[in-house]
């Protein structure tokens, strides 16, 4: 009898059963086999969200220019790969490709997302590539949340400081002047409370659910004397400090002068909120000086530093993304020495691509002391806004801290809770610090900073 | 000499010689298994496979960097003691409560809008339909832009009336309320479609019967039309549950809309899953969510079909 005799649905399910069958055991079978990267030795992949975007702007440019420069002198290429930036932050890109066991070999990571990625064993230490004036010459805790044990594992490319823009001609229109710029809490809620209108809201804090949110939350906690873990014998989450955090953003809210909902991107983005009139002051990051010098040229704005709490000690918290190598990659020693002569070269050459990166094309303060100099050399900070973020903003700054995803989430569930639920601060503070108690009893990962 | 006929090919064979391999009946077959094994492999790989692989997946912890360690049901029992997760099923629950019940009654007065021709119509069908062929987050972007606090289209026509501070994605009472809304808004059409075909198969005779009976339009609705409407209405429910359930709608507009904020009020249960995979890693969590997912709406639509029948209601 032929084998087309034989073909029955029965004998078409039973051969459909085995096809799905060896179509299932290949990845489960390499699931189960560890993570393992492959790809090229010789052409290393840089997953990014700058360059090469279609826009082709300047940060673009940098970014193609640095591989540019690199891949000239050198037998192992480095290709950028671009993801947009709501992809990269809030996406399953990164996250499924590691997953798969296709991680690029190098990419971008902040401190907030630094211990995933550290704790999943694929953080490559990069000290070994690096000399020791090198690493001095980072500016004093650049490095501090990108080390575990004395290596390290990303170098940061800027320092970004949260501060408040405000919006000089809604101060003029509520016959404010400089001298009512708010230095404490209760100023911060009075003077936006004046600068509210029917179409415009006094103060803008992040509002929507995610790492950034926690990120510009933290220095509202620190000033108070709050911490998310405990710290120096401290209480952790469930505190006075932070019940008060929690309540500053939650009055103003309920007092209708913060919105409930931030336009375009959200807090990060300084054009649609505070450059559009929908915010009169906005608490954001240093990049908010080239987005509206990019955006809203003419717009007429200042910046100040966040307001403290009475009794309270300034702190701000201070973001900045690195460049790291992954361990699992097809050739991580070659993807670490790229990154070091990338961010870490102090010749004449590195050091003016940091200043072009940190005061030519963007906006921030450079994590490095010599390139510091130099963009002070070139007159970066003459700029007003820049200024204030070196003078006034930055002095007395935390780091970012780094936190596992699951201390993320309980301190994002209690300030959303707060915030827009309402809740009451105290019982927000106490069910995240009971998750995060619950957490740390289990956790073995890196010290979270 | 005998002959043995063929009734499929009807060609004559020597007595005790054995029956053609290519048969009519047998090409028939294959040819139909040929013109369903496209589809049928589409599903197995795409479907199929990845069920079987997730609820593999969902006996191990995973950490999302090629780490499996096997933990059995742990991953199934760590749901009783998740209080997000119930509070996400909650979110759910709400929102096909919601959405499901509106939007079938809102689909079928549009049907019954637009069933007779007027001059028009087929303009407004379009209008109606309209919003089903534009990307979900095209369209969860542009009522972003409506429902903008204090500036927007929605605020700025509230504000005679005292509402002009409303704000419908930022305050938790009234965020899922707006994501039921958009989502009726961009799927009424295509259900409208359904139910007009439905409405179209009903014989115009049965009603004008129930008229010269001295039937009013509310009985003719009641007792003909909605009785012979029941297996259409039957499936537009059945895809209004599963996707409210799956989140087919729902999660294009919470990712754009809200990411599951404010305070949580719309992170529906496939939000949850999602942030548990790929927020925290935990692959393995996740994918037993997601097994239980399938199981219950599994069980949910067999009981409806069980119920009606398959959806014929009335079949012997």
């Amino acid at each position: 009898m032929s084998a087309f005799e034989r073909v029955t649905r029965r004998s078409l399910l039973r051969g459909g059963a085995v096809v799905l069958g060896s179509a299932m055991a290949a990845p489960l079978l390499s699931a189960c086999g560890g993570g393992d990267q492959g790809g090229n030795p010789k052409e290393l992949t840089f997953w990014n969200f700058y360059g090469p975007n279609p826009q082709s702007d300047a940060q673009s440019k940098w970014f193609i220019d640095l591989v540019a420069a690199w891949n000239a002198g050198n037998d192992v290429k480095i290709k950028l790969h671009y993801l947009p930036v709501s992809e990269y932050l809030a996406g399953r890109a990164l996250q499924t490709a590691f997953s798969a066991g296709q991680g690029p070999d190098i990419f971008l990571l902040s401190p907030g997302d630094f211990l995933r990625y550290y704790n999943g064993g694929v953080l490559t230490d990069l000290a070994p590539h690096l000399k020791p004036d090198q690493i001095a010459d980072f500016e004093n805790g650049a490095l501090d949340t990108r080390k575990v044990d004395g290596k390290i594992y990303g170098l940061p490319m800027e320092r970004e400081p949260l501060a408040v823009f405000y919006s000089v001609d809604a101060f003029e229109q509520a016959k404010l002047s400089e001298g009512d710029l708010p230095k404490t809490w209760e100023q911060l809620l009075d003077v936006a409370g004046k600068l509210t209108s029917k179409d415009r809201f006094g103060m803008l804090f992040e509002t929507i659910p995610g790492y950034y949110q926690n990120f510009t939350w933290y220095p509202f906690m620190w000033m108070a004397g709050g911490s998310a873990v405990p710290e120096n014998g401290g209480p952790g989450f469930d505190s006075p400090a932070v019940h008060n955090a929690l309540k500053l953003w939650q009055d103003s809210i309920a007092g209708k002068i913060a919105p409930r909902k931030p336009l375009g991107d959200g807090g990060t983005d300084t054009p649609a909120n505070l450059g559009s009139g929908f915010a009169a002051m906005q608490q954001t990051g240093i990049w908010g000086v080239s987005q509206l010098a990019q955006s809203n040229k003419d717009f007429r704005y200042g910046v100040f530093p966040l307001p403290v709490p009475e009794g309270g000690t300034y702190t701000t918290s201070v973001g900045g993304w690195a460049f790291v190598a992954n361990a699992n990659g097809a050739n991580p020693e070659a993807a670490a020495t790229f990154i070091a002569w990338a961010l870490g070269a102090n010749d004449a050459e590195g050091i003016e691509r940091g200043r072009q990166w940190n005061t030519v094309v963007k906006a921030n303060l450079p994590a490095r002391t010599s390139v510091l100099e130099a963009a002070k050399s070139a007159g970066a900070f003459d700029d007003p806004a820049l200024k204030v973020f070196l003078e006034k903003v930055v002095p007395g700054s935390r780091g970012e801290p780094r936190y596992t995803p699951e201390v993320y989430k309980a301190v994002s569930d209690a300030i959303q809770a707060a915030q827009l639920g309402g809740a009451d601060p105290a019982k927000a503070a106490a069910d995240a610090a009971a998750k995060i108690g619950t957490f740390l009893k289990g956790y073995k990962g890196a010290a979270m900073l | 000499m005998a002959t043995v006929a063929d009734p499929g090919t009807a060609v004559k064979r020597p007595p005790g010689a054995a029956p053609p391999v290519w048969n009519r009946r047998r090409r028939e077959a294959l040819a139909g298994y040929a013109f369903v094994a496209p589809d049928l492999l589409g599903l197995m790989m795409f479907v199929g496979l990845p069920m079987v692989l997730s609820l593999g997946v969902s006996l191990f912890s995973a950490d999302g960097f090629g780490g499996y360690t096997y933990v059995g049901l742990a991953n199934f029992r760590q749901m009783a003691e998740d209080t997000q997760l119930w509070q996400s099923v909650k979110v759910t629950l709400t929102y096909t409560v919601a959405f499901v019940p509106i939007g079938f009654v809102v689909s079928l007065g549009l049907a019954l809008l637009v069933r007779d021709h007027f001059p028009g119509v087929g303009l407004v069908r379009t209008m109606f339909f309209l919003p089903h062929v534009i990307s979900l987050v095209v369209v969860g972007i542009a009522w972003q832009f409506l429902l903008v606090d204090k500036q927007g289209a929605v605020a700025t026509l509230l504000r005679p009336v005292g509402l002009g501070d409303t704000s419908f994605l930022g305050d938790p009472s009234l965020a899922l309320g707006s994501l039921v809304a958009i989502s009726i808004w961009f799927l009424m059409g295509y259900n409208m479609l359904i139910l007009l075909g439905g409405l179209k198969d009903i014989p115009r005779e049965y009603e004008e019967a129930a008229g010269i009976d001295g039937a009013t339009a509310w009985q003719k609705f009641r007792h003909v039309i909605w009785p012979l409407l029941r297996p259409t209405s039957f499936f537009v429910l059945v895809n209004s549950v599963v996707g409210s359930v799956t989140g087919l709608q729902a999660f294009d507009l919470v990712y754009v809309l809200t990411q599951g904020g404010p305070a949580g009020s719309t992170s529906s249960v496939v939000f949850y899953i999602y942030q548990q995979a790929f927020t925290f890693n935990n692959y393995g969590y996740a994918a037993a969510l997601t097994t239980v997912v399938v199981g219950f709406l599994v069980a949910a639509t067999g009981t409806m079909f069980g119920l009606t029948k398959g959806g014929r209601f009335d079949a012997g």
